[in-house]
């Protein structure tokens, strides 16, 4: 049985940028004040329009992330925000996250989260940490372990409340770790295990690149499910997926970063397969990055062929 | 030593609401015509004040550098906007089908400003390379191929402006240095570019890393390259010194990201800088990047003092 799902970000709806603009000018910080009406009234319509496309599991859109980091940064206490970086090979940019004192967390870090929740109840929260910390820029922490160990104990806070109010899908997005060091990766395996010890179902997912090189050390994180780009490694993957045996897998099999849609044949032949080897017991189907990298329209074709190739298997 | 500007200036306020009353169906076509030749003319009397030599039209009919071409090239087509960062969103074109020669991207208005001004004129228009980066690929099998074939289309405009008079074409690519490991696919795009163009050829460059896009942009087929320097610091003249730099070299000494005007000695310093690097007849003085960012009076102020600051240069070097 396959699951529809996407892997976090949605294109804002062109009154809410508008809205946005208004109230936040073009890159205001962090905290801007929104009213709560009409974020819920963004959040709605994308939710909408995800279940209209024929998505089982969809997310908050992450309508008012300015960034991939921002959210979860400036909602922290011990990071400012300054200029503007590439975010990965992608034409989009990021203000880079500082370190400036100790890391805590205040107050809730997905509030935006909240308010889709109440929306709907069947839909995944999307945050990161690790990432995080290796987009950042450490000015504070004599060592980086520290920093990590920090870090690690706000995310855990946020997702053990997610987990109290019933949240039942927790995704980790953790781009960056495809490129960590062996030696990182089993440190990394008692900070992740922290994360993942909740009943929420907790998802890893990375993309833009194969994730060769996390294995076979990931298996040990604790994570219910993991999530592979298979557009930009689909070899890869598949070899990871013949080599190794984990239960649920989420895979990113449309590309979230073109306008070109798919032949859903090839698409269906490449899902088999994958599916084929492996023995999986949870299989989620979704682009391979979020879907603020396509224009609207887009987003939703996306989608839709997303839950085709769902129609299609069954 | 000559000075120059990259390309745009700010859009007289006046026009910005032309342009929405003309969007929002108030104005009609010819209205807005009126509104954008009358907008070039303040423009080039802007930079004939402050006293540039070679100046281009502001870019007043160009909202935004990708799309603006996509849209008069067969083979694109533009879905909507992406964000690119905060809250900022741009067209996004998408390549389709075998991009062709459609419309013509710049000739009318080198045109029209050729009639109207008797500086000399640079025409800059988005290179290859950075349309195809900054659009999707739904066509051409790779990436490459699809920046040879759009590479073809510029060169076809080149070559027609070329024929109506134009003698100094810049390649506009910010994308370049921000994709090192594709440099040869670049180079090879500006030589189908520049081929058969009988004019000055300068190649504009700003964002990413230029060390990592060194020695190899020395050996594309240009006359000139501009860099930004200004908004380094000018820390990057050293990778120039390393390498030996030996092309003429478009100097960016203004910062266009910041309203703070420059003091016409700090100008005067870094243009020393670069005159170690290379001679006066091979230095093309301007800002970093285009100015449409500034407020009109800080851009004007700014033009003014870098003109101040060669001239005075000039007079004591004697050149």
């Amino acid at each position: 049985m396959i699951v529809t799902t996407v892997v976090g970000s949605y294109p804002r709806p062109d009154w809410f940028r508008e809205y946005l603009r208004k109230v936040a000018g073009l890159q205001k910080d962090l905290d801007v004040e929104i009213d709560i009406d009409v974020l819920r009234r963004a959040i709605s319509e994308v939710i909408d329009e995800q279940k209209r496309a024929g998505i089982d599991i969809p997310t908050d859109g992450q309508l008012i992330w300015h960034d991939f980091l921002l959210t979860i940064a400036s909602r922290l206490e011990g990071f400012e925000m300054n200029g503007l970086v590439r975010y990965f090979d992608n034409n989009l940019y990021y203000r880079i996250p500082i370190v400036k004192g100790k890391i805590r967390r205040v107050k809730r870090i997905l509030h935006d989260f909240e308010v889709a929740f109440e929306i709907e109840s069947k839909i995944k929260a999307v945050i990161s940490f690790y990432t995080l910390t290796k987009l950042s820029r450490n000015e504070f922490y004599g060592s980086y372990e520290d920093m990590l160990w920090d870090l690690c104990d706000a995310i855990r806070e946020e997702i053990r409340y997610l987990e109290s109010i019933g949240v039942k899908y927790i995704q980790i997005d953790e781009p960056s770790i495809l490129y960590a060091e062996k030696r990182e990766l089993e440190f990394l395996r008692d900070l992740f295990k922290e994360l993942t010890d909740v009943k929420s179902e907790t998802i890893l997912m990375t993309y833009f690149d194969s994730a060769e090189r996390i294995f076979p050390e990931v298996l040990d994180f604790g994570f219910d499910t993991i999530g592979l780009d298979f557009v930009e490694g689909y070899e890869e993957n598949l070899k990871i997926v013949e080599e190794f045996s984990f239960e649920g897998i989420n895979v990113g099999i449309f590309d979230g970063r073109n306008t070109k849609m798919e032949d859903l044949n090839e698409i269906r032949e490449r899902l088999e397969r994958i599916i084929s080897i492996g023995n999986f017991k949870r299989i989620y189907v979704s682009p391979n990055t979020g879907l603020e990298f396509l224009p609207r329209i887009k987003a939703y074709e996306k989608m839709r062929l997303v839950s085709s190739l769902k129609e299609v298997f069954e | 030593m000559k000075t120059t500007v990259v390309g745009s200036y700010p859009k007289p306020k006046w026009l910005l609401r032309i342009v929405k009353m003309y969007k929002d169906g108030e104005v009609d076509e010819e209205f807005l015509e009126e509104a954008y030749r009358d907008s070039v003319k303040s423009v080039v009397k802007d930079h004939e004040i402050a006293g540039v030599d070679i100046i281009w039209d502001g870019e007043m009919r160009r909202e935004e550098m990708t799309s603006y071409f996509a849209e008069r090239i067969e083979g694109f087509e533009i879905y909507g906007e992406v964000r690119v960062w905060g809250n900022a969103y741009y067209p996004k074109p998408s390549i389709v089908g075998e991009l062709r020669y459609r419309d013509e991207l710049a000739l009318k208005d080198f045109l029209y400003l050729k009639g109207i001004t008797d500086r000399e004129i640079k025409v800059p228009i988005t290179g290859a390379y950075t349309i195809v980066d900054w659009s999707f690929n739904e066509y051409y099998k790779t990436k490459e191929d699809a920046v040879y074939s759009l590479a073809e289309v510029l060169n076809r405009e080149f070559r027609e402006l070329v024929k109506v008079g134009a003698k100094y074409i810049q390649i506009d690519e910010p994308a370049i240095p921000t994709h090192p490991d594709e440099i040869e696919i670049a180079k090879n795009a500006v030589e189908i570019m520049v081929k058969g163009v009988n004019a000055y050829v300068g190649i504009h460059m700003c964002y990413g890393n230029y060390r990592a896009i060194f020695p190899d942009v020395l050996d594309f087929k240009v006359d000139q390259i501009d860099f930004e320097f200004a908004n380094r610091k000018f820390e990057d003249l050293k990778i120039l010194k390393e390498y030996d730099y030996d092309k003429d070299l478009g100097f960016g000494c203004i910062d266009v990201h910041s309203r703070r005007i420059e003091s016409v000695d700090e100008v005067k310093n870094a243009i020393r800088m670069a005159l170690e690097i290379v001679d006066p007849d091979r230095l093309y003085v301007d800002p970093d990047c285009g100015m449409k960012l500034l407020p009109r009076d800080v851009a004007f102020e700014k033009l003014k003092v870098m003109v101040k600051a060669v001239e005075e240069l000039k007079e004591e070097l004697d050149i």
